[in-house]
């Protein structure tokens, strides 16, 4: 019959559609939900009575293959089912003495987080010292545990199934004698952080890069959104006005023929299966008459500058050329002196010898 | 004791007066000259960025314009040669100006190549040489002093645009900021305005290089003659009776002759190939060794002021009556002491060993830097300096821009900066020894020649009498 046949397609295709990898996992659930919810309001216009049962079918794998309940990841006994993945190990270990401990620990996938604490004993070296391990804050129920003297140290482990962005928060141990230990879970931060403006101009272009660290193969699933801290809107390459160019580690966005209004907030957020980390870009949009204005002031500047100097040497080479005249004249003089001197001996002469 | 090379001008050399604004001028010149280019190098990032090129694509911008500078050395020569310093570097400001706004306005980084480069690089040319060859005209006794003072406008020009350029790409990214340094680079022109040609100072008086035995004849008459001590140079006398036309030759190859400009010549070469980079591999090298970055920059700033301070303390120096004779030892010494630290830096450990092997470099750079003009002014005279200058900035060019490569490709191969270090030690001390021996014996050879020199001087005098004595019975 139609409609079973019709639930049965759809029945395959939420099978092939359940996580396919630890890295994939958010990604393609919200796509799937996505993509199933559209076709179940199809359906639902297309054959009215028999919509009920059409949408609770789907509904229902989807919420057993995304959904996983809490309990999983409390309980280190219970092996998780087969169809899920296997994810990468995960361990870490803190020794405390009388201080707190915090430890950051950088998620890139989906993991098993083996948490360890050893206590190291003081001087009253109980015998028993109680335990338990908090999530955010909040004890995580059936952890409590008393725990030996071992070795003079008092040791407290667990597993945690990190399968999902929800899981990521901090997790802590926690003595009764209040010493704890916080395993901070986070996405990993991106290193450079640039607190100036880029500038660019209108009708210009500008690329706004971003970086995260990471290893060479890793491929990174990037994100635009452009707003402020409680409003973002995500960013979809639209041809006229912007460009995404996305390559393993690095993103870039290129907006084309810039105007006032491109100005403000960009963010990249590099996704990962865990969750995404962002990072602010601030854009500054200028028109070519703001840089204009200092060149034109230091252009002023400089010529009034080479014009006085040229003046200031005009008239001192006058003042040496009036001085020279006099001299000349001076000169002149003398050799006129000389000459009627000269003629007036000469004529002399002239009349002796006449 | 031999004397310091004299200038052989007709003129008198002012050693003082409006020299001081000449100083000036060429301390503007010559800080833009050297700092314009690496102070580029911050909007480096932006324009890769921005054109999508790669790093060693927007690299080559800073080759390019370091290339055409150092190409540009024998065409500013001639230009000085024909009409003087000061309309030189004005149109080498303009040009340098015209380049930078026009890049603002680029679209492809070939545009930036040919206007920052090509024409930048050109213009900043024809800033250098001129600076450097009106000292020479400006200043004799003082010269080294004037030298020191002048190229102490690198280090500083460099410290007040470096912060001065992150200030304006953080304002207007770098197109407005390229239109900006367009404007801020015109100061070169205000730099020529003040190179006043030195023959306006000699007021009234001919100022043709005559031979030297004609001077001998006016000493009694004029009293403004050169105050010519004995000629350091003999061959330079030898080519005086040619006179006019040698100072007027566009390209004097005859340099190659020149005992004392080839000495020059090798010596730098060789020095050139590693001069450069330990400075370029500084920071990085501090980097390598764990150091944090704020920390490594911060060893560059110390070696740019222990550099700033060192110059003119050298020209100093270089002008007391010990060292001013001697003073191509004083060079001599200055590249082995650079070789010396270099091959001792290896040595050094933790941040403490590079501070201070930033301050013992800074010295030593900051004595060759100094130093490096006013001996080859010292070598071939002041009338011949300025081809000197072209002739060599072309062919340190090789050097210049082959070394720091070179030598990057020591640390690629090896992994370890160490040997880069040796490398660049032995580049220096070599040379160093090199100018020890040849100026030894360059300076015996001086002194023989200026032996039967004097003696035919002090006849001389004895000769005129005679003749006027002559001219007298004759009337």
């Amino acid at each position: 019959m139609r409609p079973d046949g019709i639930t049965n397609t759809e029945m395959s295709h939420d099978v092939t559609v359940k996580p396919d990898g630890g890295r994939a996992g958010a990604r393609s659930c919200a796509a799937a939900a996505e993509r199933s919810a559209r076709r179940s309001r199809g359906r639902r216009m297309k054959t009215m009575p028999a919509s009920w049962k059409l949408l609770l079918l789907p509904t229902l794998l989807l919420m057993t293959s995304c959904g996983r309940t809490d309990t999983k990841t409390l309980d280190p006994t219970q092996t998780p089912p087969a169809s899920v993945p296997p994810l990468a190990d995960l361990k870490r270990e803190v020794v405390l003495k009388s201080e707190n401990v915090t430890e950051n620990i950088e998620l890139r996938q989906l993991v098993r987080l083996f948490l360890e604490c050893s206590l190291t004993a003081d001087q009253n070296k109980l015998p028993n010292m109680t335990a338990f391990w908090s999530r955010d804050g909040q004890e995580i129920p059936d952890s409590r545990l008393t725990v030996a003297l071992e070795k003079e140290q008092y040791g407290i482990q667990r597993l945690f199934n990190i399968t999902s962005e929800e899981k990521v928060g901090t997790y802590s141990c926690v003595f009764e004698n209040k010493v704890r230990a916080d395993f901070v879970l986070a996405t990993p931060r991106f290193r450079e952080k640039r607190d100036k403006p880029v500038v660019s101009y209108v009708h210009d272009f500008v690329v706004l890069p971003c970086k995260m660290e990471g290893s060479e193969n890793e491929s990174l699933t990037w994100l635009w959104f452009k707003g402020n801290e409680t409003h973002k809107e995500r960013i979809s390459a639209q041809p006229d006005r912007f460009e995404i160019r996305s390559q393993n580690l690095t993103s870039r966005l290129k907006l084309i023929n810039l105007t006032f209004a491109d100005a403000g907030f960009y963010y990249c957020a590099a996704v990962y299966a865990v969750g995404s980390t962002m990072n602010p870009i601030k854009l500054k949009v200028i028109t070519f008459w703001e840089p204009l204005k200092p060149f034109i002031a230091i252009l002023i500047a400089v010529v009034l500058l080479v014009v006085v100097i040229f003046l200031c040497e005009k008239q001192q080479s006058k003042k040496k050329v009036t001085e020279g005249n006099e001299e000349n004249v001076d000169q002149n003089n003398i050799k006129l002196q000389e000459e009627e001197k000269g003629a007036e001996e000469g004529s002399s002469m002239r009349h002796r010898k006449v | 004791m031999p004397p310091a090379a004299a200038t052989n001008l007709a003129h008198k050399p002012p050693d003082g007066g409006w020299g001081w604004a000449v100083v000036v001028a060429a301390f503007i010149s010559i800080g833009f000259s050297y700092a314009f280019p690496k102070s580029l190098t911050i909007y480096f990032k932006e324009i890769q960025e921005y054109f999508s090129v790669s790093y060693s694509e927007i690299a080559w911008l800073s080759s390019v314009m370091l290339a055409s500078m150092y190409a540009g050395g024998p065409v500013s020569s001639i230009l000085v040669n024909r009409y003087g310093s000061r309309p030189v570097v004005m149109l080498g400001g303009l040009m340098v100006s015209a380049a930078m706004v026009l890049s603002s306005f680029g679209t492809t980084i070939i545009h930036l190549y040919l206007c920052v480069g090509v024409i930048g690089g050109f213009g900043l040319a024809f800033n250098l040489q001129p600076a450097l060859t009106i000292i020479g005209t400006y200043f004799q006794a003082k010269r080294p002093l004037a030298n020191g003072l002048a190229m102490t406008g690198s280090p500083v020009f460099l410290s007040i645009l470096a912060p001065l350029n992150q200030f304006l790409f953080d304002s207007y990214g770098w197109r407005g900021s390229f239109l900006i340094l367009g404007s801020i680079v015109l100061n070169c022109c205000v730099a020529g305005a003040l190179m006043r040609p030195v023959h306006k100072q000699v007021a009234s008086k001919p100022s043709s290089p005559l031979p030297k035995f004609n001077k001998a004849v006016d000493e009694g008459a004029a009293a403004d003659a050169s105050m010519q001590t004995a000629d350091s140079d003999p061959e330079e006398r030898r080519h005086e009776g040619k006179g006019p036309s040698q100072a007027s030759k566009l390209a004097d190859f005859s340099l190659f002759k020149h005992r004392g400009f080839l000495i020059y010549l090798t010596g730098n070469v060789v020095m050139f190939f590693g001069f450069f980079a330990p400075v370029v591999f500084l920071a990085p090298y501090a980097k390598h060794q764990g150091i944090d970055e704020y920390s490594a920059a911060f060893l560059l700033t110390i070696f740019a002021l222990v550099d700033m301070f060192i110059r003119p303390f050298t020209g100093f120096l270089g002008n007391t009556r010990r060292i001013r004779p001697k003073i191509q030892y004083f060079f001599s010494f200055a590249v082995s002491y650079n070789g010396i630290c270099h091959l001792l830096f290896p040595l050094a450990s933790g941040y403490s060993g590079l501070v201070v092997y930033a301050v013992f470099f800074g010295v030593g750079f900051g004595m060759v830097s100094a130093l490096l003009f006013e001996v080859l002014m010292d070598l071939v005279g002041a009338p011949r300096f300025s081809s000197a200058l072209g002739l060599v900035t072309i062919i340190e060019c090789g050097p210049v821009l082959l070394g720091p490569p070179m030598l990057g490709a020591l640390v690629d191969t090896f992994g370890e900066y160490k040997y880069l270090y040796v490398t660049c030690g032995v580049l220096m001390l070599a040379p160093g020894l090199f100018f020890f021996i040849m100026h030894y014996f360059n300076y015996k050879k001086l002194k023989e020649e200026q032996k039967p020199e004097a003696a035919v001087e002090t006849r001389r005098p004895g000769e005129t009498v005679e003749l006027k004595t002559n001219d007298e019975a004759s009337k």
